[in-house]
């Protein structure tokens, strides 16, 4: 048994496409779909639906249950994969974030207008990523691209012209060798995650190395777990078959790593350098964990502080947080604080403020607060945060309920743009196998999900 | 002369002109198409008429605007099966886009169509020799999707065809044909073994994972083709694609299990003296780096065979990986932790370490909480039970009920698991007794339920505090019932105040008799009819054993007696049935209990007072709570079963360790005539003398054979050659590399200098690229180029 389908679902829980199912009772799919929506109906907040769900036998002839794996995509839509037998959920979910990557390698930003706009090819995309009897096929985007032509305008415009351009006799072959020449190189490639024959104009390539830390800190203000998850994303625009080393000057702040195929493996465990002949494109060369190097202290400083003072009364309570950064050099962006204030909560009032913010403290920039009905919880905003100062909010909420249940943590989220929690630096990116100049880029970028218990 | 030129270039300029117009009209026609693609998918029903008329139309661009429509008429769930006729005549397009979108449709409708699809099958067969690959592929797709038993013989020598082709790509599309092939008629069952075994052979690693799913579709026991093959795909298990590595593990695994000897494992020793066949070492050493795959599935896949098919001491590295693709989302962490509950069920040892890592985040959907809970009582240990109990204690303020209640559990657990902390679980559920929410106090009561009676029954009184002693916590809870709402909770403490009401203390209002117990039968039999059926029976309960421990007294009498009646006329007739039971029990020790004077001697046989006690005090040991669940420990880790927790009738099951394994010459190929395989350090000593005489096939002479393995073994793994060979060419061009750099700096700012005085002469139609560069600085903005 395998992946039996895939289905995309639309903000109301209609589906837009839908594999084939060809082994399955037109009833099946149904059953999948009527399942997630109404276990979506039965939560307050989406993200709480356990993504396998199990499915009852009912329909058909096989006796066994199956099971619905689905998760969100953004823009409302979901993508279901429906599996049964004793397959690995994993998988699913596995091939459900290929597939989502996929699509948003050729059409940008995945919603129900561009899978509209573009169904012919996301069929064709679905027909070529996953076989009729469910396994994955190849979910390479550099590989599918030489069999599914992406909707670019200029293709478009090619492939319509050529047919029909004037003079019929050759315009027929033109079309034919246009085809031929789109298509004909399918899987001629060597490499099977690189397209053979790019060439392009500007040989470049970017690095983003992106990190998250996520961490939890107690209501005594200790940080109780803190890590920092890394990934670099790359961007590679290289003629030919480049062939890539990748050293920096401090490999050691990187540990559990997983890399992108293209990675030598050995290379890396033999002298933590990564080599490889990289896809043409965007792809996530590496992920990585950074973990703090003292064996003393378990955990990473967390770049802020937050002081609570939260006061649960009847019918309602108050809010009392001030926050500071603790970071000395750089900036914190787009500070989102937001607190769950239970499932009866309906309205909050607070205001802002700032102090020791510096002379040019300009307006709003002691942030904004909301208070998001659907959610239930407060959130409050702050757009930038200066190294010094502190940021405060104070108010009230009301509950419908005499003893309100407030989740008993603040949430809290962050950008720090050009800033690195590992500080990983690149010592030098060599190429070989291509004689050419190549434009090399790097760029740092850290994002905060704290917890901060009270 | 000149008029007559003149003349024909009039003429060739107008059809020039017409040309350009026509051309342009059709350009502008497409566009509109291609821009309004939404308004295709939304298109009315009567536009649906032209598309059978521009199937059959000779323009190519008709024809692939009606395919379109066909397509999306399709992802709308619409059957239009009905076309087929005139859809499948355009199979043999000269347009490639024409065809690609014909072959969905095929692919779709030629199972429920196969009569029709016959009439074509020139035109596949003919497909498979096309000089595009893609074109073979589909072809045979298609071909093998028709399900119409007459073909089958076709279809076979199809599938031959294409698993001998040159492009890896349509021999995968051959093997994932097999099974179809094999659903439809079983009786080509040996051909296509054979088919399989020639793809099996196959020296690209691309389309071995689909083999794989063939052989798992077709012959899932003929584990003995895999015998020559078994020692070259443990070594490509790296270049295979990431989903047929998952495929080629899991079967490498049951080969293993099947074939190879079981590890030998003395009992008493820390793995340095286990005993590994060579060629189990070479399956654990070739997946060993797919640990960094970044596909999940995968690295679930590595930890199945080390779990399933490595010796003990392999297992800790399964951790590592296993934790980290936590991280990858939320649903993969959602099914991770159910797999690590499982292996944490067993190996409790592995985690206990990495608790941080497990802690539950107010964020987390309830399901994953759940998982985290359960799996932190899994891994308690004396080390970090301290610092569990504090979260346990954090979650139990959680807002959903099922994570409350899981958390108040896990405290009762912690208390039972670990005994050191049994006074730190007390005194953090009685606290608990204060908190304004129901939720809260019901269950720190039915966790206190199980600890008071388990200390009591035990025996290990706390010689400490006499605040934390059981009988001082019933009666905290006893004065406590008003603010205790939740039935069952309330029961519990009825029955708890009932049982263990006997004192020996004197001083006592009634003799034998806490306090408390008395004060609390007045409480319950004033709000006797509002309460829960659950909590009437144990009133009863509790005014019975009140009533026979001080018969004498004639308040607990009366009360008793309201309690009865009461019952005796309840609407429930399990109260009813239960009072008439106590009533009885106790007409030995006062007839007057039946509340009619024993007017009516009922006979039988009665009960005199010790032995009613022993009815309604004894036997009542060992309710221990039930622990963790342990109920589908044969489930696998990496199935479904696991993570629904029901059963999926699936067929995978685990095949048991042969203890000696077959011959391991058998496994010889002619790709490793070298006796032994690489890996034998591990190995003791007497164990190689073994495995060399097993193996006597030694082409090589002994003498020159260490330079020849030598050579073979740095060419045997692709990664190694590529790796030598690059380092080469880098210490060649390592010097020059670095200036170049230097230079190279340069060049491209000038280089971009110069662009820029470009874009500004560009025409108009150039602006497109134009916008590419522009995105190009845009993305370069905030990096900093790396210095070399």
């Amino acid at each position: 048994m395998a992946i039996d389908g895939l289905i995309i679902l639309d903000g109301s829980g209609r589906p837009i496409i839908q594999s084939g199912y060809t082994a399955y009772p037109p009833a099946y799919p149904l059953l999948h779909i009527d399942t997630l929506n109404n276990a979506l109906a039965q939560v307050s907040r989406e993200s709480d639906v356990d993504p396998v769900l199990y499915v009852g036998p009912g329909i058909g002839e096989s006796l066994a249950g199956s099971a619905c794996c689905h998760i969100e995509v953004g823009g409302g839509l979901r993508m279901i994969a429906s599996i049964s037998g004793d397959e690995d959920p994993l998988v699913a979910f596995a091939f459900l974030q290929a597939f989502l990557e996929i699509l948003q390698d050729y059409f940008g930003a995945v919603s129900t207008a561009t899978l509209r706009d573009n169904f012919d090819v996301v069929y064709q995309l679905l027909e070529e990523t996953l076989d009729s009897s469910g396994h994955p096929l190849t979910t390479s985007p550099n590989a599918l691209r030489d069999i599914v032509l992406p909707p670019s305008l200029l293709s478009k415009l090619l492939a319509s012209v050529s047919p029909s351009a004037p003079t019929s006799s050759s315009g027929r072959n033109t079309g034919g060798s246009f085809g031929g020449n789109g298509t004909g190189a399918a899987f001629a490639s060597p490499i099977p995650w690189r397209k053979a024959g790019v060439r392009h104009n500007h040989n470049e390539i970017l690095f983003d190395v992106v990190e998250e830390m996520r961490g939890i800190v107690g209501r005594n203000g200790v940080t109780l777990v803190s890590n920092v998850w890394g990934k670099i994303e790359s961007n590679a625009k290289l003629s030919g078959t480049p062939d890539l080393l990748l050293t920096f000057t401090n490999p050691n702040v990187l540990t559990d790593c997983a890399f992108h195929p293209c990675v030598r493996l050995q290379r890396w465990t033999r002298d933590k350098a990564l080599s490889f002949v990289p896809p043409d494109g965007r792809f996530v060369l590496a992920e990585y964990q950074h973990t703090s190097p003292s064996a003393v202290v378990s955990h990473l400083p967390v770049p802020l502080a937050l002081k609570t003072n939260i006061d649960i009364g009847e019918f309602g309570g108050t809010v009392h947080l001030t926050l500071s950064s603790r970071l000395s050099t750089k900036e914190l962006d787009n500070v989102e604080v937001e607190l769950y204030l239970g499932d009866d909560a309906s309205g909050a009032q607070c205001t802002t403020s700032s102090a020791g913010t510096g002379v040019g403290s300009v307006g709003g920039a002691e942030g904004s607060w909301s208070f998001d009905s659907r959610k239930k919880a407060l959130r409050w905003e702050i757009p930038s945060m200066r190294t010094s100062g502190s940021w405060v909010l104070r108010g009230s909420w009301t509950s419908k309920s005499k003893t309100p249940r407030p989740a008993h943590a603040v949430h809290i989220r962050f950008d720090i743009p050009a800033y690195n929690f590992s500080s990983l630096k690149v010592d030098q990116l060599r190429l070989s196998g291509e004689n050419y100049k190549m434009y090399k880029g790097v760029r740092g970028r850290s994002l905060g999900s704290i917890e901060w218990r009270w | 002369m000149e008029a007559l030129n003149l003349i024909t270039f009039t003429q060739n300029a107008s059809r020039l002109g017409m040309r350009i117009q026509e051309s342009f009209s059709e350009h502008t026609r497409d566009l509109s198409i291609t821009r309004g693609a939404g308004s295709l998918f939304d298109m009315p029903d009567d536009k649906l008429k032209n598309i059978g008329r521009q199937l059959d139309s000779s323009s190519d661009r008709e024809k692939l605007d009606a395919m379109k429509k066909l397509i999306a008429l399709v992802s709308k769930g619409r059957n239009v099966s009905n076309y087929f006729p005139q859809v499948v005549k355009n199979v043999a397009s000269q347009n490639l886009e024409i065809r690609k979108l014909v072959y969905i449709y095929l692919l779709r409708y030629a199972e429920h169509e196969p009569d029709l699809a016959l009439l074509s099958i020139n035109t596949f067969q003919k497909d498979l020799t096309d000089s595009s690959p893609l074109i073979r592929a589909m072809a045979l797709r298609v071909l093998s999707g028709i399900k119409v038993p007459m073909i089958g013989s076709i279809v076979v020598l199809a599938i031959k065809k294409c698993a001998a082709d040159i492009s890896p790509y349509v021999r995968k599309a051959a093997a994932l044909a097999i099974p179809k092939c094999f659903q439809l008629d079983p009786n080509h069952q040996p051909a296509l073994i054979e088919i399989i075994s020639a793809l099996l052979r196959d020296r690209s690693p691309l389309s071995i994972g689909s083999a794989i799913i063939a052989f798992e579709a077709v012959c899932p026991t003929r584990l003995d083709l895999l015998h020559r093959q078994y020692r070259r795909l443990c070594r490509i298990l790296v270049d295979v694609d990431e989903w047929g590595q998952v495929d080629l593990l899991n079967l490498l695994m049951r080969y293993a299990r099947t074939m190879l000897p079981k590890p030998i494992v003395p009992p008493n020793s820390e793995g340095s003296d286990e005993e590994l066949d060579p060629d189990l070492q070479l399956l654990l050493s070739s997946s060993d780096p797919l640990f960094q795959s970044k596909n999940p599935a995968v690295v679930l896949a590595v930890a199945r065979v080390v779990y399933y098919a490595g010796p003990p001491s392999y297992l800790p590295k399964i951790t590592g990986p296993l934790l980290r693709i936590l991280g990858t989302s939320q649903a993969v962490e959602r099914v991770v932790l159910g797999y690590l509950f499982a292996i944490t069920s067993v190996h409790p040892h592995l985690l206990s370490s990495h608790y941080l890592r497990l802690l539950v985040r107010t964020d987390d959907a309830p399901q994953v909480k759940q998982d985290k809970i359960r799996l932190l009582i899994n891994i308690l240990t004396l080390d970090n039970y301290q610092a569990v109990l504090r979260e346990f204690v954090e979650y139990a303020e959680d807002v959903n009920d099922q994570v409350v209640a899981d958390a108040i559990n896990a405290i009762g657990q912690c208390a039972r698991l670990i005994p050191a902390c049994t006074h730190q679980c007390l005194s953090a559920l009685m606290s608990m007794l204060k908190s304004k929410h129901d939720i809260i106090v019901s269950n720190a009561v039915q966790v206190l339920k199980f600890l008071v009676q388990n200390q009591l029954l035990s025996g290990t009184l706390a010689p400490a505090s006499t605040s934390q002693s059981p009988l001082t916590i019933i009666s905290q809870l006893a004065r406590r019932i008003d603010d205790i709402r939740h039935p069952q909770a309330k029961a519990c403490v009825l029955w708890l105040v009932g049982q263990y009401s006997p004192t020996q203390e004197g001083g006592t209002v009634i003799e034998g008799i806490a306090d408390w117990g008395p004060d609390l039968l007045r409480k319950a039999a004033k709000t006797f009819n509002q309460e829960d059926s659950l909590v009437k029976l144990q009133i009863l309960t509790l005014a019975a054993k009140l009533f026979l421990l001080c018969p004498t007294d004639r308040t607990l009498g009366l009360l008793s007696r309201y309690v009865f009646s009461l019952g005796r006329y309840d609407t429930n007739y399990d109260i009813r049935d239960r009072t008439r039971t106590l009533t009885v029990l106790l007409a030995g020790i006062s007839p007057a209990i039946n509340g009619d004077d024993g007017a009516e001697d009922q006979g039988g046989v009665v009960l005199r007072r010790e032995q009613v006690m022993k009815v309604l005090f004894d036997g009542k040991a060992g309710i221990l709570d039930d622990g963790p669940r342990s109920g589908d420990n044969n489930a696998l880790i990496g199935s479904l079963s696991l993570i629904t927790g029901k059963d999926m009738h699936g067929d995978t099951i685990l095949p048991e360790w042969l203890e000696l394994g077959i011959e391991p010459s058998l496994r010889d190929s002619e790709d490793d005539v070298t006796p032994t395989p690489a890996p034998v350090q591990a190995i003791s000593s007497s164990r190689i003398v073994k495995s060399s005489n097993a193996t006597p096939v030694v082409l090589t002479p002994t003498g020159n054979s260490a330079p020849v393995r030598d050579a073979r073994e740095s060419f045997r793994d692709l990664d190694k050659f590529y790796a030598d060979d690059s380092d080469k060419s880098e210490e060649f061009d390592s010097s020059s590399a670095e200036q170049d750099s230097d230079a190279g700096e340069e060049d491209d700012d000038s280089k971009e200098d110069e662009e820029s005085d470009e874009e500004r002469d560009n025409d108009a139609d150039e602006n497109e690229e134009d916008g590419e560069d522009v995105d190009e600085e845009h993305e370069r903005q905030g990096r900093h180029e790396i210095q070399t």
